[in-house]
């Protein structure tokens, strides 16, 4: 990835030392931000001959595209994320929710429904709901089922498909079925210690609206950053990777499905989105494109990216092939039973 | 991050959103039907940043003794967390806040170009569609404009009879200046962003003089000629002319 991406040249190494330093005085940052502008200003002719080269412009165009796209839900999302924070009490989440665990995961796998966006902002409201004592694994299964079943959502996918409405309901069933079980399965055997990082409550102090602006704005750096690296690993695999490399599975069903739930993982396209490029795989058999509808809002490259920045790296690797793992097998079930 | 660079962060990317949708540029990336999400949550953004901004300049700067204090936003390396399973630290989630300039600054200076040719055989292999039923083309004087979507399509539809001889005009940027008899021209549909495009193409039979460059916008006039070998729908040329880009480039 890194010899790709030369037009952000000062961006990708946010980790070396200014961070340590900033005790010597609190405009380092600004400055950093200026002198990142005139740096990059000064290599105005280097990156404009880079564009020339139609594999960079292509990444740096889906690059681009998918930051873009995905900003406006992002901002929904920390705007509910910082209004939960402000001016919802603690604790009457949790008390909305049932008592029991097996029934609480239904409830919210439901209450996914309400959210209408995509993926990208349902991760800061899930991440609001644990640090506001809603079950870790109800929070979870709410993260999974909203941008895959919301009527936005399943609109954009019957005009996908016209005139095969249980594409649709395959959807809504496959995800359902694995939302719902990967939130059991955490209840279960699932370790809440590694989602401390979520659970801490957002800062005290100052008014509602302090409140509500300074978690919104952390909610937006943290994920928008996390959102940048995985926008940049979706275009790099769109660029290197032809989608058309996939064809030769189409003939055999096991490998079919298998092949779209990679190609879901790797495009990273909003869920909004995703219905129109499955549509477009005439050539695989309708229950993969089912699994291809089912994985793509649950785990792909940037959800990855954003689950490992908002709730710790350790706890994206269990969950992510987790949810990959149900994702597959439910989209699989309700595709070879409803379409 | 310190909570004055956080701030301006937020601020450029809300600025930025906004430009974005005034210059036009937007729609080198996303579908046109976003712009209002676009300008709405760019103003958002924009007043959070600026809000945080004006605050944290009037609070007095923290001096580093006070800076492990819990809530405290400064940046800061040095307490690694015990009770934190998660090998970085608590303030991993800020840092990387600075990667959303990464945009900002590629945006600032070069825009991307819309997609173009390089990806068109990239995409999922090309079938003509069928199992819609269209209404035959009325032949009139004026050549009938369809997307590619459509002349696919059509072309699908009981092998193109209800094209009905009419002459059509499809207007798309050159693919392959050389496509077995003709042209490859192609156009991307999106349905949200550039991330989900897919490619219509058609080829472009008889087309006079020398082949097209790569990526030259065309529009066309011809009939419906079938569909080739290849699964690629063709049309006859009776006339074509170059054309600027269109200021949507994708069809959606």
């Amino acid at each position: 990835m890194a010899t790709d991406v030369p037009p952000r040249p000062s961006p990708s190494r946010p980790t070396d030392g200014p961070a340590g330093g900033s005790a010597s005085g609190p405009e380092w940052g600004l400055v950093a931000v200026l002198g990142l502008l005139v740096v990059a200003a000064l290599a105005r002719p280097a990156l404009a001959d880079l564009l020339a080269t139609p594999a960079i412009a292509n990444w740096a165009t889906v690059f681009v595209a998918i930051a873009v796209q995905a900003l406006p839900f992002l901002a929904l999302g920390v705007t509910v994320s910082g209004a939960i924070a402000a001016f919802v009490p603690p604790s009457v989440l949790a008390r909305a929710l049932p008592r029991r665990v097996a029934l609480a995961v239904p409830v919210a796998a439901l209450a996914g429904a309400a959210l209408p966006g995509c993926e990208c902002g349902s991760i800061p409201i899930a991440r609001r709901l644990i640090s506001r004592g809603v079950p870790a694994s109800a929070a979870l299964t709410f993260l999974l089922a909203a941008p895959a079943i919301n009527p936005v959502v399943l609109v954009s996918t019957a005009v996908a498909f016209p005139g095969r409405p249980m594409m649709v309901a395959a959807r809504f069933g496959g995800a359902l079925v694995a939302a719902v079980a990967v939130g059991l399965i955490w209840a279960a055997t699932g370790d809440d210690r590694l989602l401390a990082r979520a659970a801490r409550p957002e800062p005290a102090g100052g008014g509602r609206l302090a409140v509500f602006a300074g978690t919104a704005r952390g909610d937006l750096l943290s994920a928008g950053g996390f959102l940048v690296i995985g926008a940049a690993s979706a275009a790099t695999l769109q660029t290197a990777v032809p989608r058309s490399a996939v064809d030769a599975f189409a003939g055999t069903p096991v490998l079919a499905v298998l092949a779209l739930a990679v190609l879901a993982v790797l495009l990273s396209i909003c869920s909004e989105a995703d219905a129109f490029v499955a549509a477009s795989l005439r050539q695989f058999p309708p229950v993969a494109q089912v699994v291809f509808l089912v994985v793509g809002p649950m785990v792909d490259l940037k959800l990855v990216a954003l689950q490992a920045g908002t709730f710790g790296r350790r706890f994206a690797l269990r969950f992510a092939p987790l949810s990959l793992a149900c994702a597959v097998a439910g989209g699989t079930l309700a595709g070879w039973w409803l379409v | 991050m310190s909570p004055r660079t956080g701030a301006t962060a937020v601020l450029l990317v809300g600025v930025l959103l906004v430009r974005l949708v005034v210059s036009g540029d937007y729609l080198r990336y996303v579908r046109g039907g976003m712009a209002p999400w676009l300008v709405a949550s760019g103003v958002l953004l924009a007043v959070l940043g600026a809000a945080g901004l004006v605050g944290a300049l009037r609070r007095p700067a923290p001096s580093p003794a006070h800076d492990h204090h819990a809530h405290d936003h400064h940046a800061h390396d040095h307490h690694a967390h015990d009770h934190d399973l998660d090998h970085g630290h608590d303030h991993g989630g800020e840092r990387v806040g600075w990667l959303l300039l990464a945009p900002v600054v590629v945006l600032l200076l070069v825009a991307p170009p819309a997609l173009g040719s390089f990806g068109v055989g990239r995409t999922a292999g090309v079938t003509v569609r069928s199992g819609t039923l269209f209404r035959p083309l009325a032949a009139g004087a004026t050549p009938v404009a369809l997307t590619l979507a459509e002349f696919g399509q059509r072309a699908g539809d009981r092998g193109g009879a209800s094209f009905a001889g009419a002459q059509v005009e499809l207007t798309g940027f050159v693919a392959q200046p050389r496509d077995g008899s003709g042209v490859r021209l192609a156009r991307y549909q999106i349905a949200c962003c550039a991330a989900d495009a897919v490619a219509d193409v058609a080829r472009l039979v008889g087309l006079p003089g020398a082949p097209p460059a790569r990526d030259t916008w065309l529009t066309v006039v011809g009939t419906f000629r079938g569909v080739g070998p290849d699964g690629v729908p063709e049309l006859a040329v009776a006339g074509s002319r170059a054309v600027p880009a269109p200021v949507d480039p994708y069809e959606t």
